[in-house]
């Protein structure tokens, strides 16, 4: 069903340049974003997500730089555009919603200027009274009573705040939103709240979402394709309803052990041997193999690449599925 | 309602602390006034005389018993009277005087205050620039010299040498001050070294500050997302960051002005400007009691004020502080 690609995501490098030495965060990663599909990218803290994300909206700032690759929205080079073409990209095609809803609304402007200044600011030719009506729907949109749109950020709870960034990222109806984390701030119930909001807003007004979170589990509700994220690479792409049943990467697998079932008999969860790698001395070969317990003699020397294999649907970067 | 009693009793206890002190200080310094004037007449004064002068000025009871005169006087406004320019009330020179060094260090205060702001905004913005990287250690060099030093240089360079600005005084000797043009002139003349000696001192110190607390709101997710956003540089630059690092300049602001009252010693004794600085220098000198009581008192009203509106300012412009705003 989502077969036409939003977003196509090539080779894409970012390095953190250091004093004295270069830390490759995203090593060449490939994959798509289709049309009103969520994709998500998971993977532990530090292995490239946010950075991905960032790069993607144009927002790596130094010491990051995006080094290599390319990026298409909708068949134009994210990466080439010039400041008048990036400021429609930014908020009119792609928007984001950072991860701590706490600091990403100015604490001393009431929260109702922040929604119509970006309105304002990409269609003026609908002034102050329509940028006005438009922060209303917003607030409508996401449920909240539109007469709280001239309180202040510190008026409102954790969950509502998260929901005015959204309401913000929908402000100018965009093809794409990139949610880096959304809810990793917030408790349980209110996460779900806002998960389902997220859900239905996305169905009825259709935009993609770029998804990224290390709760494996919320992911595979909301997601429809998941890409596993290890050390900077893309070990495994594939559907969410098949990464937790049919694992083809032993990182996804082990990943998915480490998550307890919350139904079913109690079982030992396994967790990962080891620690990620340092990005400056990275192993030879595949990064995953010092920890993985599969690992044969031409894992620790030839990287393997991320492709298809016969016997699955998504693509996997691996020697055992030879 | 609380909370505004709870402020106001704390102001009223500082201030009752403050005009205690204000009438003690004064008195453990070693001398009193009318010794001082019994030794500037040389022999010309009897001993008997002295104890006269003591009594017509009130010096002549226990510190108990000035103390409650003071407080007494001090409520119904009196200041009595100076003994440096008997017969003169106090409160005609003090408020004399006040009014030029209002004049004076306000202008100086705003002046310094405004080119800091701008400048900290501009350098904050684009720091590592030329601008920032020229105008910033400039200016903590700046703020590093003695006011003393930067007020002679100037009065040297420019009323003694080039003798571009006139070598001191608040206005032309034959002109009587009014509200007309040749005033104004005069008086904006006499005052460009006086205010550029202070300026120069401070406007470094603002100019730090807005800087520093700007760069550290520069990195905040808000203003990432501002940007993000795509709005203009000046939007984020002006409603997302400097609307934020106003605030604690703002209470500093407040403070300053609070001590406009008192006076710019080194500036007013350098160019022989007739401001409280001046003037209390010279009282202390001659153990002026009443004087320096009066200048004090000043002082800590003005102090106490600007506290106040520093406390009310503050939370008109930061939302966080309004306790009764919710829903």
């Amino acid at each position: 069903m989502f077969s036409e690609s939003l977003m196509e995501v090539r080779n894409l490098t970012v390095d953190y340049v250091g004093e004295t030495s270069i830390a490759r965060a995203v090593n060449g990663i490939s994959f798509d974003i289709r049309k009103g599909e969520a994709f998500g990218l998971a993977g532990e803290s530090g292995c490239g997500k946010s950075t991905v994300a960032f790069a993607l909206a144009r927002l790596t700032r130094l010491p990051g730089l995006v080094s290599g690759g390319t990026v298409r929205f909708e068949g134009h080079d994210v990466l080439q555009f010039d400041k008048a073409r990036l400021k429609a990209y930014r908020w009119r095609e792609t928007s984001f919603v950072f991860q701590s809803a706490m600091n990403a609304l100015n604490p001393v402007i009431p929260v109702a200027e922040q929604i119509m200044d970006v309105v304002e600011t990409h269609q003026p030719e609908l002034g102050k009274r329509g940028a006005r009506a438009r922060a209303v729907e917003m607030f409508e949109l996401v449920g909240i009573p539109p007469q709280r749109l001239d309180d202040f950020p510190h008026q409102f709870s954790g969950g509502m705040r998260q929901r005015i960034c959204i309401a913000i990222a929908l402000a100018l109806n965009p093809k794409l939103i990139i949610m880096d984390e959304p809810t990793t701030a917030l408790d349980v119930v209110v996460q779900r709240d806002i998960i389902e909001q997220i859900v239905e807003l996305k169905s009825r007004l259709g935009f993609s979402v770029l998804f990224i979170t290390h709760d494996l589990g919320l992911m595979i509700e909301f997601c429809d394709r998941i890409g596993v994220m290890y050390s900077g690479e893309l070990v495994e792409v594939a559907a969410a309803s098949s990464i937790l049943t049919a694992p083809q990467h032993p990182y996804t697998r082990a990943l998915g052990n480490s998550f307890p079932p919350l139904t079913g008999p109690r079982q030992r969860l396994e967790g990962i041997a080891g620690s990620p790698p340092d990005l400056r001395a990275l192993p030879q070969g595949c990064r995953f193999s010092p920890r993985c317990q599969h690992a044969m003699a031409v894992c620790a020397e030839v990287a393997p690449e991320l492709r298809y294999y016969p016997q699955s649907e998504g693509q996997a970067a691996c020697h055992l599925l030879q | 309602m609380a909370f505004l009693a709870r402020r106001l009793g704390f102001y009223f206890a500082a201030f009752m602390v403050a005009i205690t002190l204000n009438f003690f200080l004064p008195r453990w310094m070693p001398g009193d006034p009318t010794t001082r004037i019994f030794m500037a007449l040389r022999g010309k004064m009897r001993p008997d005389q002295m104890e006269m002068l003591k009594k017509a000025y009130g010096y002549d009871g226990s510190l108990l018993e000035q103390y409650g005169q003071y407080l007494w006087k001090l409520l119904h406004l009196d200041f009595g009277i100076s003994t440096v320019n008997f017969p003169e009330p106090t409160s005609s020179l003090l408020f004399y005087a006040a009014g030029w060094t209002l004049f004076l260090v306000g202008v100086a205060t705003f002046l310094s205050f405004g080119i800091g702001l701008v400048m900290g905004i501009y350098s904050a913005w684009h720091r590592g620039g030329f601008f920032d990287s020229v105008f910033t250690p400039i200016n903590v060099m700046m703020n590093a010299f003695t006011p003393a030093v930067v007020a002679l240089l100037l009065w040297y360079a420019f009323a003694l040498e080039w003798a571009v600005f006139p070598l001191g005084r608040a206005h032309d000797i034959n002109l009587v001050p009014g509200w007309n043009w040749e005033s104004a002139v005069s008086i904006s003349w006499h005052a460009v070294l006086p205010v550029l000696s202070i300026v120069l001192v401070n406007f470094g110190s603002w100019h730090l500050g807005m800087r520093n607390t700007m760069i550290n709101l520069l990195n905040e997710d808000f203003v990432v997302l501002a940007k993000a956003k795509g709005l203009s540089d000046r939007r984020v630059r002006y409603r997302y960051v400097a609307r934020n690092a106003i605030l604690p300049q703002i209470t500093s602001l407040a403070l300053s002005v609070g001590f406009v009252f008192g006076g710019a010693f080194i500036s007013e004794v350098v160019f022989n400007y007739p401001g409280l600085g001046k003037f209390t220098l010279n009282a202390i000198e001659s153990r002026d009691y009443t004087f320096i009581q009066a200048q004090l008192t000043l002082l800590t009203c003005s102090v106490l004020i600007a506290n106040l509106i520093s406390d009310v300012l503050n939370v008109i412009f930061d939302p966080r502080l309004r306790t009764s705003g919710g829903h």
